[in-house]
């Protein structure tokens, strides 16, 4: 049910083409579309904006209700309409394309199946293009509705659709759907090139051979535990976020929905952020996706190569380091959750714990993947030389804390396992040998972590020797191996984060102040980096029962948000969110490992 | 004496365009790096890749220096100033159509706007005059070809 027409975002599904991605609401709503890429500025985007913003509904005329399910192994979702009067399938997917002139650029196919009965269904687009600030028009070619925005273009499909009706605010069709009906609406995109009219065969076939793709892709999935059909769809979740035409991955694939609601954490997450480099390699290698994995380590190496030996925090899909951060003027925001913002501006801050998940990442890549080449080599050795120079400086953290920098134990943390994967790397011959100041930066980082970042009256270790409260990041220590997952500080630290951070069994990432209004919602990924340390320290029971309520806490379509409120259950942040199915997935796989 | 004046100048040429390349590189202008991306058409090994890369590159040199002799038997006369000339539509060429539309059409690991899921390519595309690969690749790329066609001019004229 939406609420002042925002759909909660618990309601969406997701469905992409390895450039792009479109957010489907529960009532047939595509509410988020950027075109032509991930990163673009957004065609559909009522999301937030419920008054103005462009949307492409289909859904019955009379009061419904929906189920609906994804295709098993598969990206392409069915959504089943039931009225008083009969029933209806949609099914969506945005196709991959094959090499013919025939297929458009971006495609979004909905193809529209009665089931039983009469039902009535009407569809509306209603395109509006980066924000309202491009004049949109649309023009009737002779049976072709074109839709025109500057360098962009769509070119509508209808088959069994009813009658296009186009006027100057979108395009829009009623049609019955009878039991037996097939009939679809096709919407290709062209940027800065010629349209493609693709036909309802076209569209049909581009359809079918997107999903068996899918279910081939998905089938190699190297994941034989108890929650497969979770880690499948995390997977699929995954390769949505990857930017194919360079294997970058997204975080997520929207901007601005809202950490807390009419709240002002609202971020752009359409970049990739090097901080998730070693879950991504992880869990890519664990599932035995070893091309993604080399996609990504390249684009790693080459995006880097401009500001290397140091690395930004984000960068942007293309390999460009990203554009500043600015506000849109009048977009209300999703549930007036103001400023909607574009870009993002953590980029120019100082995160120390980016250098350990890139180098542990290249470390596990190395061992499982392959050789990495001398001049890759000596890159990595000047980035670990100068983890070795700058570790003692204070950071903002893993949080992206927007107040004074400070000595964050997990960054502090997090430089120990640069060094010390740089010294295993040197020790293979992969890396130029600089052992010698490497090692001796790893101890010193290590000494001060675990002098000045434990706290024995907390029985914990701590966010900062200044700042003596609880941090769920400290629970990646464990993960990473900065500790040894049994140790008696770290079974602690596990038991003081339950203690103090967690509702259930969500976990919020901690309770002290951080330059901003308070209030957000749980962190998930932090959800399910407990279950994970849990069957890390022995402790598999607990584990597995905690990852059981998590998989439970799923959306309807096995997607997760970015952040959960623990009394309601509503998903908040950024939807779909990378780092919680990655975090799913390596804790997925933790647990199992542990059980055997 | 244009032919082998111009074929001297395609060797110092394509040396000068190649090592400002690298140390523009170097000095954090660009991330383009020819060698890279013409070898790992052939192969997936980097080193290797770089090893053919530089000799492709090189005799994409030689073969620019005779299409420049070409012009300059055509127009009369070779000379710096008309290298330049050159120099400047070979930039325009290589930055736009060559590096931007053939190359991504062509190159077996590299991505293009119309690479989807079924793919994982290993290198991005360089996009529109180059600007993938940084801001000042696009003048980095027109410094060097001016280098380039003055000096094939200049030996074309026999100085």
């Amino acid at each position: 049910m939406r609420i002042n027409g925002y759909a909660p975002i618990r309601d969406y599904a997701v469905i992409g083409d390895g450039r792009t991605t479109a957010l489907v609401a529960r009532d047939g709503a595509i509410d988020w579309l950027c075109l032509p890429d991930a990163d673009s500025p957004p065609v559909f985007d009522r999301i937030l904006d419920s008054d103005e913003g462009g949307a492409f509904q289909l859904q019955p005329v009379d009061e419904f209700e929906t189920e609906r399910r994804y295709r098993e192994g598969s990206n392409v979702l069915e959504t089943v309409f039931r009225t008083a009067a009969g029933s209806v399938r949609v099914t969506d997917a945005m196709t991959c394309a094959d090499r013919t002139v025939s297929s458009p650029m971006r495609q979004v196919v909905r193809l529209v199946e009665g089931l039983s009965g009469r039902v009535q269904m009407r569809w509306t687009i209603a395109p509006r293009f980066d924000f309202g600030r491009q004049r949109v028009r649309i023009d009737d070619r002779g049976g072709h509705i074109v839709v025109q925005a500057g360098r962009n273009a769509l070119a509508l499909g209808a088959w069994g659709a009813g009658d296009p009706a186009a006027s100057p605010d979108g395009i829009s069709g009623e049609f019955l759907a009878e039991h037996g009906h097939h009939g679809g609406l096709s919407l290709a995109s062209a940027h800065g090139e010629p349209l493609v009219f693709a036909g309802f065969d076209h569209a049909r076939e581009a359809l079918d051979r997107t999903d068996r793709f899918w279910r081939e892709w998905s089938a190699r999935a190297e994941y034989d535990g108890p929650w497969r059909e979770a880690v499948v769809r995390s997977a699929l979740v995954l390769k949505l976020l990857v930017y194919s035409p360079s294997g970058a991955i997204v975080a997520a694939p929207t901007t601005s929905l809202p950490e807390r609601i009419g709240g002002e954490r609202n971020w752009d997450y359409r970049f990739t952020w090097l901080r998730d480099a070693s879950w991504t390699l992880d869990a890519l290698l664990r599932l035995g996706y070893d091309e993604e994995a080399k996609a990504f380590f390249w684009w790693l190496m080459h995006a880097t190569r401009l500001t290397q030996p140091e690395l930004h925090v984000l960068y942007r899909i293309d390999g460009g380091v990203q554009r500043r951060e600015r506000e849109i003027d009048g977009a209300p925001g999703y549930r007036s959750s103001a400023p909607v913002r574009v870009g993002n501006g953590a980029a120019s801050q100082v995160q120390l714990d980016l250098y350990g998940s890139v180098l542990d990442g290249i470390a596990r890549y190395a061992d499982e993947v392959g050789r990495i080449d001398g001049d890759t080599g000596k890159e990595l050795a000047k980035v670990a030389d100068y983890v070795a120079k700058i570790w003692r400086e204070p950071d903002c953290g893993i949080w992206e804390i927007r107040s004074e920098p400070a000595h964050y134990t997990q960054s502090k943390a997090m430089c120990w396992l640069a060094l010390h994967q740089a010294s295993h790397l040197a020790e293979q011959g992969v890396l130029p040998d600089h052992r010698e100041t490497w090692d001796r930066a790893a101890e010193e980082a290590k000494r001060f972590y675990d002098e000045h970042g434990w706290d024995e009256e907390l029985g914990s270790y701590v966010r900062a020797p200044n700042l003596r409260e609880l941090d769920a990041s400290l629970l990646t220590l464990s993960l990473l191996d900065c500790m040894d997952p049994r140790s008696e500080r770290m079974v602690r630290t596990i038991d003081a984060v339950r203690r103090h951070l967690a509702e259930g069994p969500f976990v919020y990432r901690y309770r002290g102040g951080d330059g901003l209004p308070q209030g957000e919602g749980a962190f998930l990924a932090c959800s399910f980096w407990l279950a994970a340390a849990l069957a890390r320290a022995g402790r598999g029971a607990e584990a597995v029962e905690l990852m059981e309520q998590l998989l439970a806490a799923g959306n309807d379509v096995g997607l997760y948000s970015e952040e959960i409120d623990p009394g309601t259950g509503e998903f908040l942040g950024n939807f779909p969110q990378g780092l919680t199915h990655l975090a799913l997935v390596n804790a997925a796989v933790a647990i199992t490992e542990a059980d055997e | 004496m244009i032919l082998w004046g111009s074929l001297a100048g395609g060797v110092v040429g394509t040396i000068v365009l190649t090592s400002t390349l690298r140390l523009s590189q170097e000095l954090g202008l660009t991330r383009m790096d020819l060698p890279l991306l013409l070898g790992t058409m052939f192969s997936e090994d980097r080193r290797r890749a770089n090893v053919i890369g530089y000799a492709v590159h090189f005799v994409n040199g030689l073969l620019f220096s005779l299409a420049y002799a070409g012009i300059f038997e055509a127009v009369g006369r070779g000379g710096w100033d008309v290298g330049l000339i050159l120099g400047a539509a070979h930039a325009l060429f290589a930055g736009g159509a060559l590096v931007t539309v053939l190359l991504p059409a062509i190159h077996p690991r590299m991505g293009t706007p119309w690479t989807d899921a079924e793919e994982t390519p290993l290198l991005e595309a360089p996009g529109f005059l180059l600007h993938n690969y940084g801001r000042s690749t696009a003048v980095v790329t027109l410094v060097m070809h001016l280098a380039y066609g003055a000096i094939v001019g200049a030996f074309a004229a026999g100085f």
